[in-house]
């Protein structure tokens, strides 16, 4: 048998599978391009919210800020203890004014909560407080 | 060094050929035996535009059941039109042992008129002559000759030009070479638009992919892929505890109000307990209410109206 009969079917079914090779090479490109768009944009992600988590958790104001939880109730009832990147202290007599205070700022302050004991002890409150960053 | 163009052997078709053995590719010249020439002088410059018109010329002069394609060409103001049956004509030529790959072009002996001077014999019924500027077969009995021509049939009537390739249309093929190319070039047409499709996808991503690296670059211990899960889910552990610790300190917080007052909160990494002291039975119920909504356990402290709320976190 000879290919030449046949020419004409070999020519059109030779462009047609290059045909179907580019129409699958396109489509190999769509996909990969949608994967990798997917991949990039979820890495992408993932590391704005590490970065965000990290600034926010590791403060390098939290030195400062925590300063606060020291004068904003009159030293004579402070006692104050602060190692590494620890805090240790104990409250005497706070009115429940200034415990509502102190509890804002601790609340809106980025160090992690490791005690917090209050106690009443007739009309003023008690308040161990330890935490770290 | 030859300039002259090198012809291949020019061969005559006629219904009283003997069959020939064939070694090389050769030319075929048609007799009027196997086409139906009209000449028509008309209004047309080209010859694609007198073609169009050249099935409504031969209509009722063909006959019924063949398959007729047309070649026009121009012999002086005339427009030539010549109807012929492939399929009549490679049968006929296959039955002479000429195999159709050994066609190289197949002419009509019309196209050279001006090379038969004199008649040609074909057999001893028949010639091959010129009446009227038009190649016809004659009976040999009514030339004044008696077929004695000395005319020998050789490449030099081969044509110019206005030859045609058979192979094209081979019998087993079931698409004309012209479909096949149309076919063919449409379709290189799609494969140009996917490939050129395919290629823009390429760096697409470049946006997304800079600020990636600038980021890399910015923290280069979030490039590798197990530093940077480990890191964020530290930092991930760390603000859910500390959102939930907040959380509950608020909505123990909500629970102080008008007959409520708060005794104590212990609060550690793990749970809480806190201790509120009310009024009443009503406002201890709305307390252990609000407690109840949130998941939290509460407990009563014996033959008081103080309750004690505790949880996980």
């Amino acid at each position: 048998m000879s290919w030449k009969r046949y020419q004409n079917e070999f020519i059109a079914i030779s462009t047609f599978i290059l045909m179907i090779l580019a129409y699958m090479y396109k489509h190999n490109q769509v996909v990969s391009h949608v994967e990798e768009s997917k991949s990039v944009t979820y890495t992408l992600e993932e590391i704005k919210e590490g970065i965000a988590l990290k600034k926010i958790w590791t403060d390098k104001k939290i030195n400062k800020k925590i300063e606060v939880f020291k004068i904003i109730v009159p030293s004579s009832k402070v006692s104050w203890s602060k190692k590494n990147k620890k805090i240790t202290a104990s409250y005497q007599g706070l009115s429940s004014n200034e415990l509502n205070n102190l509890i804002i700022k601790i609340l809106n302050t980025p160090v992690q909560i490791t005690l917090l004991d209050i106690q009443k002890t007739g009309l003023t409150y008690n308040m161990e407080f330890k935490c770290k960053w | 060094m030859n300039f002259i163009r090198k012809t291949k052997e020019l061969l005559l078709a006629h219904t009283s050929m003997q069959r020939v053995t064939l070694s090389k590719s050769v030319n075929v010249m048609l007799t009027p035996q196997f086409y139906t020439l009209k000449k028509e002088e008309l209004p047309v410059k080209y010859a694609y535009q007198a073609k169009k018109i050249a099935p409504s010329l031969f209509e009722g002069l063909l006959e019924d059941g063949g398959t007729y394609d047309y070649i026009v060409f121009k012999e002086g103001d005339a427009w030539v039109f010549i109807a012929y049956d492939i399929e009549r004509i490679r049968k006929f030529l296959q039955s002479k042992g000429i195999a159709i790959e050994k066609i190289s072009k197949l002419f009509f002996a019309q196209q050279s008129v001006n090379s038969f001077t004199t008649p040609l014999s074909l057999s001893d019924k028949e010639s091959l002559a010129v009446i009227d500027d038009t190649v016809v077969v004659v009976p040999s009995i009514a030339l004044s000759d008696k077929g004695q021509s000395v005319l020998v049939f050789d490449e030099k009537f081969t044509p110019k030009e206005g030859g045609f390739s058979i192979k094209g249309t081979t019998k087993n093929s079931m698409i004309t070479q012209t479909q096949a190319l149309s076919l063919a070039a449409i379709f290189m047409l799609f494969a140009g638009i996917f490939m050129v499709e395919g290629s823009r996808y390429t760096g697409e991503n470049q946006v997304e992919n800079e600020e990636l690296q600038s980021l890399y670059e910015e923290y280069p211990a979030l490039e590798n892929t197990s530093t940077r899960k480990n890191i964020i889910d530290k930092y991930k552990n760390i603000d859910s505890a500390e959102r939930k610790k907040r959380d509950v300190i608020k909505s123990l917080s909500k629970m102080i109000f008008k007959g409520v007052t708060l005794n104590s909160v212990a609060m550690n990494e793990k749970s809480f307990k806190a201790q509120f002291s009310c009024i009443d039975n009503d406002v201890a119920k709305r307390v252990k209410k609000l407690a109840k909504k949130l998941h939290y356990n509460t407990s009563k402290v014996k033959n008081s109206t103080d309750l004690t709320v505790e949880g996980t976190l």
